[in-house]
Parts: structure tokens; sequence; C-alpha cells
């Protein structure tokens, strides 16, 4: 498993429009959906900046470099922060009219601590559970339910100022899951976690989108770990939407031949080249993006009439956060 | 795509339990999420669900100004005398409870909440902005209104039960109105005040300093204020009338005695300046509840 990688910003490419603008064929209701949203804090910081997007149910990872975004696009659609300008629209509710039936419908796991150190997590998550509209009963049931279902059992009867910064983030997310929301949002659910913690929490974000069937949309700065677990990736950079897919269409577009020889690595490089097929360097091995049918033949006949010792030729996808450090000299064969 | 797929539901098979239940029962609306707030935030402000430490200032608060009712009901009992009003109860005791509790018991509210950046996870349920501030606002007034007029009311029962006649319960009753509206006003402005001086610091130390010092300075000042202008022997003058208005606690008893109260106060009687009394209980109040208010439309969200 790669270890990951801040997503930088940069010159990347933007892709094409966010996936359909409106209902057509196999048309699936947005759960989130904004076009030409604007913040602008005082200052002239554009938080956001003509943003337009639309994230279908399931798992969506939202991606950026820290100050990207993320954070007020999600204040906004909870209603928290109003718009400079443009339109947002959660589960069909407009964020600016009817944002309290947003908050009704979604579980919010802000980035920051926000734990009081002195309750049992167990009070806590109830008493927020009554703060989501449940009734006195509902909410304790509820509450015991979430924090078992983030894997928190006996130690939900311990103050929460005893916790790991694992449990206090499973507890986060048991107060944002005790509502029984149909989307939530969670902002940076991994931030401050050792690599097992960071697996643990994914693997738990995961199991609520598909096993629960709440939607999700997941901020992260490291690109490498949310593409784990999305089935559709939006990457923002400055405010700005710089592409918005499904994940295997982020991941098609990017199939890689990858071409090993015995000896002649350096011949092999020039001879793709001068077939135009632009070989990158991965270790031993050329890295050959895939064009074409036409891409394998000119591979093998290029390796054929050269007469080097073919060892290995596979294809491969690149991983999401390649796409974006095109500029960068690539390093995939530490995978 | 639908919410079923992806290649992760083979992975996620290692842990935890059985499946998830989703909720269909009823949901309390906006005002019923209110009610819930304001019940917790009144237990709170007697320590109820939190340990035994967070009970020992108001048990003691508790205990110390019901005191009072109980001597005026021996004093009944052994020599007929009616030693405490309603109007004013024991004046100097009751300053004295109201500081500790609510220097106590008001950061327990709020300042909590915002030390450890709770606030985020009220605001984004199906509150508005300011309904946080108006359920614990409404939660702390109602627990000073219980500090305030339970040892009225056992101050009545104790005054009844000595009583001979109709006559004397109606009087008894008829004094006791006042003495709840009284109790009233002070739970409101006290509460108010106190409030929006623990809303201002995380830090509960903080908090609690800054409203014993506000309430404890004050109503110094004030006493200092009426000793300097009284100075000149005639003890009512109209500096010494106006002495009491740089305390919330002197506001209270010129409020009272311009509304017709008669038991005697630590004021001299405002008499016709006692208007200024009233606009200055709600300048207090407006200035109490509007820092409040502004102090959530503005706090963090993040």
């Amino acid at each position: 498993m790669t270890a990951p990688v801040p997503l930088q910003p940069g010159p990347l490419q933007a892709g094409p429009p966010p996936g359909g603008t409106g209902p057509g064929p196999g048309f699936v209701a947005a759960v989130v959906e904004t076009s030409a949203l604007t913040k602008r804090y005082p200052g002239g910081v554009n938080a956001l900046d003509q943003l337009s997007v639309r994230v279908a149910p399931g798992i969506t990872g939202l991606v950026g470099a820290n100050g990207a975004g993320k954070s007020t696009l999600i204040k906004i659609l909870l209603g928290l922060l109003a718009p400079t300008s443009g339109h947002a629209a959660v589960l069909g509710l407009d964020c600016s009219r009817d944002a309290e039936r947003i908050r009704a419908r979604c579980g919010y796991m802000p980035e920051h601590d926000c734990l009081p150190p002195d309750v049992t997590a167990t009070e806590f998550v109830t008493h927020l559970g009554r703060m989501s509209g449940l009734p006195p009963t509902a909410a304790k049931e509820r509450a015991a339910e979430s924090l078992r279902h983030v894997g928190l059992y006996e130690e939900r009867y311990r103050q929460i100022g005893t916790y790991s910064t694992g449990m206090k983030q499973r507890v986060k997310l048991a107060q944002a899951l005790v509502g029984d929301p149909q989307l939530l949002l969670l902002d940076e659910p991994t931030i401050g976690l050792d690599p097992a913690g960071r697996a643990s929490m994914l693997d738990l974000v995961s199991r609520i989108g598909t096993e629960f069937g709440i939607s999700i949309l997941v901020s992260s700065h490291l690109l490498g770990e949310i593409e784990q677990i999305c089935d559709h990736l939006v990457a923002i950079d400055g405010g700005r939407l710089l592409r918005a897919d499904t994940m295997t269409s982020f991941t098609q577009v990017s199939q890689v031949l990858l071409v090993e020889v015995d000896e002649g690595t350096a011949l092999l490089e020039a001879e793709l080249a001068a077939r135009g097929l632009r070989p990158r360097r991965d270790e031993r091995a050329l890295l050959v993006q895939i064009g074409s049918g036409e891409t394998y033949d000119a591979v093998r006949d290029a390796v054929a009439d050269l007469g080097l010792p073919l060892n290995r030729l596979e294809q491969r996808r690149r991983r999401v956060e390649e796409l974006f450090r095109d500029d960068v000299p690539d390093r995939e064969g530490a995978a | 795509m639908t919410t079923q797929s992806g290649p992760q539901a083979a992975r996620a098979g290692v842990i935890h339990d059985i499946g998830y239940r989703h909720y269909e029962g009823p949901r309390l609306g906006r005002a019923g999420i209110i009610r819930a707030l304001g019940w917790h935030s009144l237990r709170s402000a007697f320590g109820i669900g939190r340990g035994a430490k967070a009970k020992i200032i108001p048990v003691i608060a508790f205990v110390l100004i019901c005191l009072p009712a109980v001597v005026n009901a021996i004093s009944l009992a052994t020599h007929g005398g009616q030693v405490v009003y309603y109007d004013t109860y024991v004046f100097q005791l009751r300053v004295l409870i109201m500081i500790i509790f609510i220097a106590a018991q008001a950061p327990e509210l709020v300042s909590r909440d915002l030390r450890s950046h709770v606030l985020p996870l009220y605001f984004s349920r199906p509150l508005r902005r300011l309904d946080y501030p108006a359920a614990k606002l409404g939660a702390f007034i109602l627990a000073c209104l219980a500090l305030l007029e339970i040892p009225l009311l056992l101050l009545y029962l104790g005054s009844i039960s000595q009583a001979h006649g109709g006559a004397a319960i109606w009087a008894q009753t008829r004094a006791l109105i006042p003495g709840l509206l009284v109790g009233l006003a002070w739970a409101v402005l006290l509460a108010s005040i106190g409030l929006a001086l623990a809303s201002l610091s995380g830090r509960r130390a903080y908090a609690t300093g800054s409203i014993a010092i506000c309430f404890f300075l004050s109503w110094a000042l004030a006493g200092l204020l009426r000793g300097v202008t009284s100075e000149n022997g005639m003890g009512a003058g109209a500096g010494a009338r106006l002495s009491g208005l740089v305390s919330p606690f002197t506001v209270l008893d010129g409020l009272r005695q311009w509304l017709g109260g008669t038991s005697p106060g630590p004021l001299p009687r405002p008499g016709d300046l006692g208007v200024l009394y009233g606009v200055m209980f709600l300048l207090m109040l407006a200035a109490a509840v509007g820092g409040l208010a502004a102090r959530y439309r503005k706090a963090g969200i993040s």
C-alpha cells in the first residue's frame, strides 16, 4: 500500500465538465449539486471560485490541498456559511433556504477536535442524538449502536478525555451517524491518525458507504488514501474544480503498459520514442500510455525489431494521484 | 452508480458486527430540539448528570439561600415575628449566593462547549444559530429562578402554617406575589449578564473570574458611592438615590422600590428618580442579551 502523497497544487489537467449537467438517460438524483458557487472571504480571499459540481450517491472523495476550499464547501452545503454567489443544493434542497432540513438529513464530522474531555462517549453521542431530533429512548439506542458500528464497545463508558486520537475520531464519526443521516459529510476523517488508524478509519467509511447505504462526501488532502474507498472523485484547487468523475474513469484514462526487457532498456526507450509513444522510465521498466490497440502492436514490434529479451509486458492502472502530478517524474515503482 | 457498488464490499468484512439499521421512528422538530437542549442545560446548571463534584456549589448555594426561610418559620413559631420579607428576602445573602452560583454555573453551561469546540456539532444540526444561546439562557433563567423562588415558597409555607384564618393567609399570599415577581426580575437580569460574560471565554476560570469580579466590584462600587454621597448627612440626596445605578443588584432593588416595594432595601428610596432604575434594568438586560446573541452569531463554526 502506498504512503499517501499530499496533493500538489499545480498545473493539472482540467478534465471534462462535471459528470453531466442535467437529467439524462440513467439519471440519478445528485446528493450534492453546486453551480458557479463562489465564496469570497473578507480580505478578498476566494475560498471557492465558480465551482460547479454534481455528486452522485455513493462515496465521493473531495480532494484538494490544504486551503483548496474543501471545508468551505462543506460548510456552505450545511448552510453554516452563506455563499457570496452561486447556488448549492444538497439532497435536492437549497442550501440557503432549506438549511435546517438539510442538516436534519446530514451528518457532519468536522476536521478539528470537537469533543468535551469530561463526559463519556455514550453520554455525548446520546446528547447529540437528541440534538438531531431523536426522542430520548431512540437517542440512547442509536448512540449505543453508532458507537458499536464505529468499533467502540466497553470504552464507550469511559470519559472521552482518556481516548486515543483514533478513538476520538471514531466518536466524531459516531455522532455524525447517530441521527441516521442520508448523507455524511466527513471533513478529513483520517487527520492525525497513524497508518493503521487511517486504514481502519477508511475501512469504516467504506463500510458505511457500501453496507449502510449512506452517501458520503469525504474530504482529504491525501489523494492516495481516499482513492481506495471512493466511487467518485472531485478534485478542487484554489476553490476551482479540477475534475469530477467516477473513480473508474479516473483510472481508465490512465491505463499504461509496462514493458520490461532484460537489457537494452535505453535502446527500447529511444525506439519507442521514435514511434511516438513517449515512454517513461520506471526503475528497470518502461511505462507507455495506452492510446489505442495499436500501442500494443507498436511495443511488440519495437521489441521484436531490436531483438531484445522481453521479460515482462503488463497492463497497469496508474493511481489517481499520478494524474495530479504529471509534471513530476514518475516514482510509482515504489508501489 | 448505486450506493451498493464498489470493490470495497469485499474488503470490509473485517470487524465490527451485524448490520446497520435505519431509524424509522419519529423525529422532533426544531422546537423539540431546543427544549431538549434547554432541559439538558438546566440539569447541568445543578450538576445533574455530572460527577459529585459538580453538585457541590449548587447544593451549598441552595441550602444557604433556604436558611432564612427556615429561620423565619422558627421565629414565627417561637415569638411570632416575621423577620424575612418576600420582596427583599435577605438582600445581602441573596446577592452573595447569586454571585457564587452564577459565577460557578454559568461557565458550566456555555464555556465548556466553547472550550472543547463542540459548537460546530450543534450548528450542523437542525437548529438555527441563535437557538443555542436561547436554550441556554432559558435554562439558566429557570435555574436562577429555582434558587430565588423556592426559598420564597418555603417562606410562604412556613408563614401560612403559622397563620390563623383566611385573612392572614390571604395577606401572606398578597405579599408573596410581588416577591415572586422581584425574583423573576432578578433571575432574568442576572442570568443574562452571567451567561453573556461566561460566553466570552472558553476557559472556565476566566469566565468564573470575570463574572465574580463584575458582580462584586459593581456591588462594592454602589455601596461606596452611596457612602460618599450620603456623607453630608442628608442620606437621600439625588446622588445617593442614583448611586445604585452602577450595579445590577442595586438596579434590581431600585426597580423593586420604584414599582412599589415597601420593605427597606440597600438603597435610599429612589423616589421620582425610580424610573431611571427601570430604564437601567432594561438597558442592562438588552446589553446582556444582545451581547450573548452577538457572541453566537459570530461564533466560530470550524
